[in-house]
């Protein structure tokens, strides 16, 4: 067990125990407490470029399920546990966690209080970290000195369109980092999908002749993507059913007009009641979010707040008044967290059978 | 936040039992907190002795009457409550419920049943309504037929198949599944079940042994709301009672899907039942796929329900309450120490908690001792920690129930009967699990045998190793270092090296080994909560700062089994309430998850720890109380603590080994009061015991006054006064008598009041005695109040308490037992009936 360190930006430190990869990187630190699903967790392209500090006290405890990714190459910098579990049971041939983090380089560190790095990361905010041998002068100056990308979504997502064929609606997936979470609820909707890259033209989109447009999840800052994605959705709103999720919400919103805020302390998990206004019924879903739309600055001409966060007050969803266009910022696909909230989908498959029903009205 | 319901009718949770300690008592003290907030007058209806939440009612709307339809239709019509609130009196109060909706009471009384409404409250209670309705739902479940015969019962086995589940209908009590292999276990259960039963119907089933038995308790409001409050994972496989299995939380070897399909399945039957407030929902889990079964759908307040509010620091009661009420989730309140947002945020853990069950087989050893559907624990402890194998440890270590910090061990067993107990579970089976690993049976093997999930295993074998590595390195720094890692506690370390507890208190200090102690609180430090219930670990922060000002801690019992511990909770209890109202910083430190002393709102700070003297040092150096109550007879520990001079601590009620005896038997005793020089008489008491023994070890039934009192009661009280030199007795002190054949009475001995009889003192007297004697210690008791307060010998009725046995539930034949063998107790009263005096 070699023991290794996680060193913050504000000049502390962690001492642990090495598992996975023994890679040295540097990420933003973010804690998640969703209770299940690391697997999920880890692999969700919303962490590229980030450390997660799971809350949870145990991970590793149940291997790596065969349809439980959500990306094909995960991009975390880092896992940080409080204990960690190298199972790997046979009847679903699950690969251990160990196995997975050495496959694509994330280092882990556990055996760490990671009860005090979450509540020092509440109290300072967001930070910057580092996984390293030893946590000397030089570590530290490695960390200041380092400056993560802005290019993001680049890295993550797809650079070409592929197909993930069905016999239902016509669904164009715009990849900024997508989870495969919204691939799966797509799928069990029969929907016929083409995942094309961030950078697709509303062309190019209408082009494949959809039913429907998704905005996908992705990482990091929304205002880190050029006008031309703003554009895009501006254009295709305007033409099918659209639904954003996380990033794409944020995009969205910003297309719109609305200003995103990044939030003092990223907000990981599953635990803060949303309410849906129309209805007032609150539930819960994982929110994975180091940004927020600013409510002030909706333009409610355009766009209504459909759901908020009660414990934060955050706009959890938006919905476009003149059309069929409407943004979630948590992820209703419950991979992982409580899938309260799946219906959604449906809302979106309903918007598209309806512009199906009325195709003669509109064209 | 505002209510209609002027009068509500609280039903209460009876006697302590099999199924049932305190937990309920502790969640209607909760629960009657919440109410008082609303301006809402309670009606309470309880006959459990031991009740601590009964006393938090206004005397005269106590009724101290078993939970019943006859005793509550009477009640219903002389009170004319609004409303009836069944959940928190269990399985018992629903069914009295819904008698209550069947025979027209609640219609006829314009009464509003809160919780469930009564179409939905069939749904649950009758079996076939349930299935047909989970059907409906699409949730799946188990094949099942009721059958009036044994014939039709074989028919319904050749269709599916061995093994088959058979249970009574409409039994006295939930408990009896008995699980068949073949034909003949299959009379033998039909027979049992068709006698337990009084509708003549036997339920039986498909048996899902082995798969993975998981809990899911959530809330719900009136407008469909819902919140998870926690998922609790059974580490014995289904076929092994929830209560008598070993469980965690949260729940550690599922993936996210199926968590979420359960979570999604829970709220699917809640929105179904329309179920307000608490649900508690059980579901096997298949081992090999995603397939699950719905087992049980209990929409009131079970042990698990409230176990997974005391993991989570939730407060559960008080909450399900205000929706029971009608209030919306978001619109609830809590008291100030908790943030605003609490109420309706999921709880979220970063700690894990191990329930391990406690059973009887000490005190009642001639039992079927093996683990089945049949629920046979009375207790249990929790341990609390940051990691499996330090929860595995610290539960391990309180459910000992030794105060000695000794690892347990079954090396005596031999090889054949490891493996027969690997596939035919006895009590306190994880001994036997780490034996067999300590043989080098594999972990797949082991997983094979006992469909224990490998996660488990591989957690105990690292305790394993850590236990090899802790004794083979003794005194060495490293050793200390991961036996606190792995839960052991200071004094364990200094057992198994067979050195003073002081050793290892300097090598901590030289290492720098320094405790630290976590809150336990729902957000896993998102919010800077103050719950006030902590745990130990040996990690970087210490988030727990010593009280401020005066302080006591009081160190509770930890886990029940048979004998006083229920009275001993009631008395704790009332130790902290006393010493919290006279200006004291209150601590508890205790591992009963049932129990009412780990009630929130009782003390200032809750530390729940093993009961053992390294925890005790850890928790005193930090606190540095000013005084430490030790209630209960605890010998080693109350030594043990004696050996630290600087520790001001009192034993209360005092050591049982001061007591006089000149015989061991008595019919009849009085009881004092005692300050200084003052002796006030309390009362006249007559014993009883079922088979009309008088031996003192028997005497569990108890008559406040004494039989004849208005011949008998001022000579014997003159003569108890005469026996009594104050210089040797104080506080509240027993003189026995014993009635010969003669109809005399001889003077028996001299003892200490013991628990049961204290607890029981403060029902019948109207005088909270147990305060009386704690502000005696506190130095606080004015005792011209108290004589002036308190007028014996005036008695219009008899009150009556009697000792409840758990032999039917073990089934075993006896019918009387001894004071040790008691699971609780039943309080009653009657009027003195001037003809027979």
């Amino acid at each position: 067990m070699t023991q290794r360190y996680l060193i913050l930006e504000d000049g502390s430190a962690y001492a642990g125990k090495a598992f996975g990869s023994l890679a040295t990187t540097t990420g933003e630190l973010v804690a998640n407490s969703t209770m299940n699903g690391y697997q999920e967790i880890i692999s969700n392209q919303i962490y590229h470029n980030q450390i997660i500090v799971f809350t949870q006290t145990s991970i590793g405890n149940t291997g790596l399920a065969q349809n439980a990714y959500e990306s094909v190459l995960p991009s975390a910098k880092g896992v940080i546990v409080r204990e960690y579990e190298n199972l790997a049971t046979d009847h679903f041939k699950r690969i251990s966690l160990d196995r997975y983090l050495k496959r694509h380089k994330i280092p882990g560190i556990y055996d760490v209080d990671t009860r005090q790095i979450r509540r020092h990361l509440q109290q300072k905010g967001n930070m910057m970290a580092s996984i390293v041998d030893v946590a000397d002068e030089h570590a530290f100056d490695q960390l200041h000195a380092t400056v993560l990308t802005n290019q993001q979504v680049a890295q993550v997502a797809t650079p070409k369109p592929y197909p993930n064929p069905d016999e239902g609606a016509n669904v164009i997936v715009v990849d900024f980092g997508l989870k495969s979470g919204i691939l799966r609820e797509l799928s069990k909707r029969d929907c016929n999908v083409t995942v094309v890259p961030w950078s697709a033209t509303s062309e190019a989109i209408l082009d494949l002749d959809p039913d429907g447009v998704v905005l996908s999840t992705g990482p990091g800052a929304p205002g880190n993507l050029p006008e031309s994605v703003l554009q895009m959705i501006r254009e295709v709103q305007t033409q099918v059913p659209l639904l954003g999720i996380g990033l794409g919400h944020e995009l969205f919103a910003m297309a719109n007009g609305a200003k995103v805020d990044q939030l003092r302390v990223e907000h990981h998990g599953s635990n803060h009641p949303i309410r849906e206004i129309i209805t007032n019924e609150i539930f819960f879903s994982g929110q994975e979010q180091g940004y927020a739309v600013d409510s002030k600055s909706i333009d409610h001409a355009k766009l209504f707040i459909t759901h908020i966060d009660l414990v934060n007050g955050t706009v959890q969803g938006l919905r476009h008044r003149d059309y069929p266009a409407f943004s979630v910022q948590f992820s209703p696909d419950g991979a992982p967290g409580p899938k309260d909230s799946v219906g959604l989908f449906d809302d979106f498959t309903e918007f598209m059978a309806r512009r199906r029903d009325n195709n003669d009205d509109e064209y | 936040m505002t209510t209609n319901i002027k009068k509500l009718l609280l039903l209460g949770g009876g006697p302590t039992n099999i199924g049932h300690e305190n937990e309920l008592d502790a969640a209607a003290y909760e629960r009657l907190t919440a109410i008082k907030k609303t301006g809402t007058q309670v009606i309470y209806v309880d006959d459990n002795p031991f009740s601590f939440a009964s006393e938090e009612v206004q005397p005269a709307d106590v009724y101290v009457q078993a939970v019943n339809f006859q005793n509550v239709v009477k009640i219903i019509e002389k009170e004319k409550p609004d409303a009836i609130m069944p959940k928190i009196g269990g399985l018992n109060a629903m069914q009295v419920a819904w008698q209550l909706e069947e025979s027209d009471v609640l219609a006829s009384h314009n009464i509003q049943l809160l919780g469930i409404r009564p179409i939905d409250l069939r749904k649950v209670l009758d079996n076939q309504q349930l299935r047909e309705m989970l059907t409906e739902t699409g949730e799946p479940i188990i094949a099942s037929k009721i059958v009036a015969d044994d014939d039709e019962a074989m028919d319904f086995v050749r269709d599916v198949g061995f093994p088959v589940i058979v249970k009574p209908l409409s039994a006295s009590h939930d408990t009896s599944r008995f699980i068949c292999n073949n034909t003949d276990e299959l009379e033998d259960a039909l027979e049992i079940s068709f006698k337990r039963t009084y509708i003549k119907r036997v339920s039986i089933e498909q048996s899902i042994v082995g798969y993975k038995e998981i809990e899911m308790v959530a809330i719900r409001d009136e407008n469909g709301n819902k919140l998870l409050i926690s998922g609790l994972e059974d580490m014995d496989p289904i076929g092994i009672h929830s209560g008598d299995s070993i469980i965690f939380a949260p729940t550690q070897t599922l993936i996210n899907q199926e968590y979420q399909a359960l979570r999604t399945a829970t709220f699917r039957i809640m929105d179904e039942i329309n179920v307000t407030g608490t649900c508690h929902i059980q579901f096997a889990q298949s081992r090999t796929n995603a397939n699950y079964y719905v087992t049980k759908v209990s929409p009131f307040f079970t042990r698990n329900a409230l176990l997974a509010a005391k993991v989570t620091g939730y407060p559960l009661s008080y909450v399900s309450t205000l929706l029971e009420m009608g209030y919306a989730l978001p619109e609830i309140k809590l008291p100030e120490k908790y943030s605003k947002y609490l109420p309706f945020m999921e709880p979220t853990m970063d700690h894990v908690v191990v329930r391990i069950p406690l059973w009887p087989f000490r005190d009642i050893p001639d039992v079927d001792q093996h683990l089945n559907t049949l629920m046979k624990s009375v207790g249990s402890t929790i341990g609390v920690g940051r990691t499996v194998e330090e929860a595995i440890m610290k539960a391990m270590h309180s459910s000992q129930f030794s105060p000695r910090d000794i690892l347990p061990s079954v090396s005596k067993v031999n090889d054949d009967d490891v493996i027969n107990q690997l596939i035919h579970p006895l009590a306190s089976r994880i001994l036997i699990l780490m034996e067999a690993l300590r043989r080098g049976f594999s972990i797949d093997e082991l997983s094979e045998l006992t469909k224990i999930d490998r996660f488990y295993f591989y957690k105990m074998n690292q305790l394993l190793r850590a236990q090899d590595f802790v004794i083979n390195n003794p005194l060495s720094p490293t050793a200390v270092e991961v036996g606190h890692k792995y839960g052991f506690g200071d004094g364990m370390l200094a057992e198994l090296w067979h050195v003073n507890i002081s050793t290892i208190e300097r090598m901590n200090r030289n290492a720098k080994q320094k405790v630290t102690f976590k809150e336990v609180e729902p957000s896993a430090g998102e919010f800077m909560e103050a719950t006030n219930v902590f745990y130990s670990s040996y990690e970087l922060e210490n988030e727990s700062r010593a009280c401020p000002g005066k302080t006591a801690l009081v160190i509770g019992r930890g886990g029940n089994q048979l004998g006083p511990n229920a009275a001993a909770d009631y008395y704790t209890a009332q130790i902290l309430n006393t010493t919290r109202k006279a200006g004291y910083q209150t601590i508890i430190m205790n591992t009963n998850p049932n129990a009412i002393s780990l009630a929130p709102a009782l003390s200032d700070k809750q530390y729940i720890e093993p009961i053992q003297l390294g925890n005790i040092l850890n928790i005193v150096n930090l606190e540095k109380p000013d005084i430490i109550f030790l209630p209960g007879n605890r010998h080693y520990l109350s030594n043990k603590l004696r050996e630290f001079a600087d520790l001001n601590m009192v034993v209360l009620p005092p050591d049982q080994k001061v007591a006089k005896y000149k015989q061991k038997q008595a019919t009849d005793a009085v009881d004092l009061f005692i300050d200084q020089d003052r002796i006030l008489p309390i009362t006249t008491i007559s014993f009883y015991t079922k088979s009309h023994r008088t031996e003192l070890r028997y005497i569990n039934d108890y008559q406040q006054p004494m039989a004849h009192w208005q011949r008998e009661e001022n000579d014997l009280i003159t003569e108890a006064i005469s026996k009594i030199d104050t210089s040797q007795w104080q506080g509240l002190v027993q003189v026995l008598f014993y009635k010969d054949a003669a109809a005399t009475y001889q003077f028996a001995g001299i003892r200490p009041i013991r628990i049961t009889e204290s607890a029981f003192l403060n029902k019948t007297t109207g005088v909270n005695w147990i305060d009386a004697l704690v502000k005696k210690y506190l130095g606080i008791l004015d005792i011209d109040q108290l004589a002036s307060y308190y007028q014996p010998g005036i008695h219009k009725r008899y009150a009556m308490m009697e000792a409840v046995f758990p032999f039917k539930e073990l089934q075993s034949n006896r019918t009387d037992g001894t004071s040790t063998q008691e699971v609780g107790s039943s309080l009653s009263f009657r009027k003195i009936d001037s003809s027979t005096i």
